[in-house]
C-alpha cells in the first residue's frame, strides 16, 4: 500500500493506492484526475477536474516509493 | 554556526530576517538590485531601493535590530562557490532558478554540508521546504514565467518563509532536518 498525497489550487490530501510495482508518471496522473473527479479522495473533491489538470506537475517519490507527491512545480525562491 | 542564505529575494529575505534571533552567524549571497515591485513581496524598505539585495538586507538587519551579518552581492557560480561557502554550517538555498540550484547541491554533497531548500510554485499557492537528500530542483514552464512579485503572494511567502525559518531553527538547536510542504490550508511535515 502506497499513499499518493495530491495537491492541487494551494489543497493537499491523501489518497491510499494498491501498486503493483513502479507505475509510470502519467499513469499516476491519470489515477489523481480520476479519484478526485469521482470523490474518493477526502477533501479534495472537484467533478469538473480538467483532464490536463496535472500536465506540468512533478510526482516525488519517497519513502522507497511508500509516500508519492503529486505536487506543482515550485521553481522559484527568490 | 554560520548560516549562508543564497538568494534574498522573496523567501530568502524574510526568512533571514525571521532567523534573526538565533545563535548563530549569518551570510547573504545574491547579485540582484531591489526594485519598486519587489517592496511588496520582499522584505525591503523603500530606502533600499536601487541598492544590491545582499547589502540591502545586510545594513536593515543592523539598522532594525543591530544584527551584523556578511554580504556578497555577486551571483553565485562554481568557481566562486568555495569562497561564499567558506565556514558554512549551514546552507540555506532560495534561488530562483534550477541552474543555481544545482551547483549548490552538487558543492555541497562533495563537501558533506548540511543543505535546505525552500521552493514556491509560480502561482504561489504551493511551496516546499526539503533537505537536499530528497531535493530535484524544477524548471521554470518556460524562460520569464511569472513569479510571485506581487502583493497578493505575501502572505504565503510569509507561510513558507516562517516553515523555512522554523526548520532552521531546529537544525541549528538539534540538528534535526525535517522536509515540509506548505499549501494555502496546512503546512504538512513530509519526513
Amino acid at each position: 500500500m502506497a499513499i499518493l498525497n495530491i495537491t492541487y489550487n494551494g489543497l493537499s490530501a491523501d489518497y491510499p493506492i494498491e501498486l503493483d510495482g513502479r507505475v509510470a508518471d502519467a499513469d499516476l496522473k491519470r489515477i489523481a484526475v480520476e479519484v478526485v473527479r469521482s470523490g474518493d479522495v477526502p477533501g479534495l473533491h472537484l467533478p469538473n477536474l480538467p483532464v490536463a489538470a496535472f500536465d506540468g506537475f512533478v510526482i516525488d517519490r519517497l519513502q522507497g516509493g511508500h509516500r508519492l507527491y503529486l505536487r506543482p512545480k515550485v521553481p522559484f525562491g527568490a | 554556526m554560520r548560516i549562508v542564505f543564497l538568494g534574498v529575494g522573496a523567501l530568502g529575505s524574510t526568512t533571514a530576517v525571521l532567523c534573526r534571533a538565533l545563535d548563530a552567524s549569518f551570510a547573504l549571497v545574491d547579485f540582484d538590485k531591489v526594485e519598486s515591485k519587489n517592496l511588496s513581496s520582499q522584505a525591503f524598505v523603500k530606502q533600499s531601493l536601487g541598492k544590491n539585495k545582499a547589502e540591502a538586507l545586510k545594513a536593515q538587519l543592523l539598522n532594525f535590530y543591530g544584527l551584523k551579518v556578511d554580504a556578497f552581492g555577486v551571483r553565485l557560480t562554481a568557481e566562486n562557490i568555495v569562497q561564499l561557502l567558506d565556514g558554512a554550517g549551514l546552507v540555506v538555498d532560495c534561488f530562483d532558478n534550477a541552474a543555481s540550484r544545482k551547483i549548490v547541491s552538487e558543492h555541497a554533497r562533495a563537501k558533506g554540508l548540511p543543505l535546505v531548500h525552500a521552493a514556491i510554485s509560480g502561482d504561489g499557492s504551493f511551496g516546499i521546504v526539503r533537505w537536499d537528500a530528497h531535493f530535484v530542483p524544477d524548471a521554470e514552464d518556460h524562460a520569464g514565467q511569472a513569479t510571485c512579485e506581487g502583493g497578493e503572494h505575501l502572505p504565503m511567502i510569509g507561510l513558507l518563509a516562517a516553515t523555512l525559518a522554523r526548520t532552521i531553527q531546529d537544525f541549528v538547536a538539534r540538528q534535526e532536518q525535517r522536509d515540509s510542504m506548505v499549501g494555502l490550508k496546512s503546512v504538512t511535515v513530509t519526513s
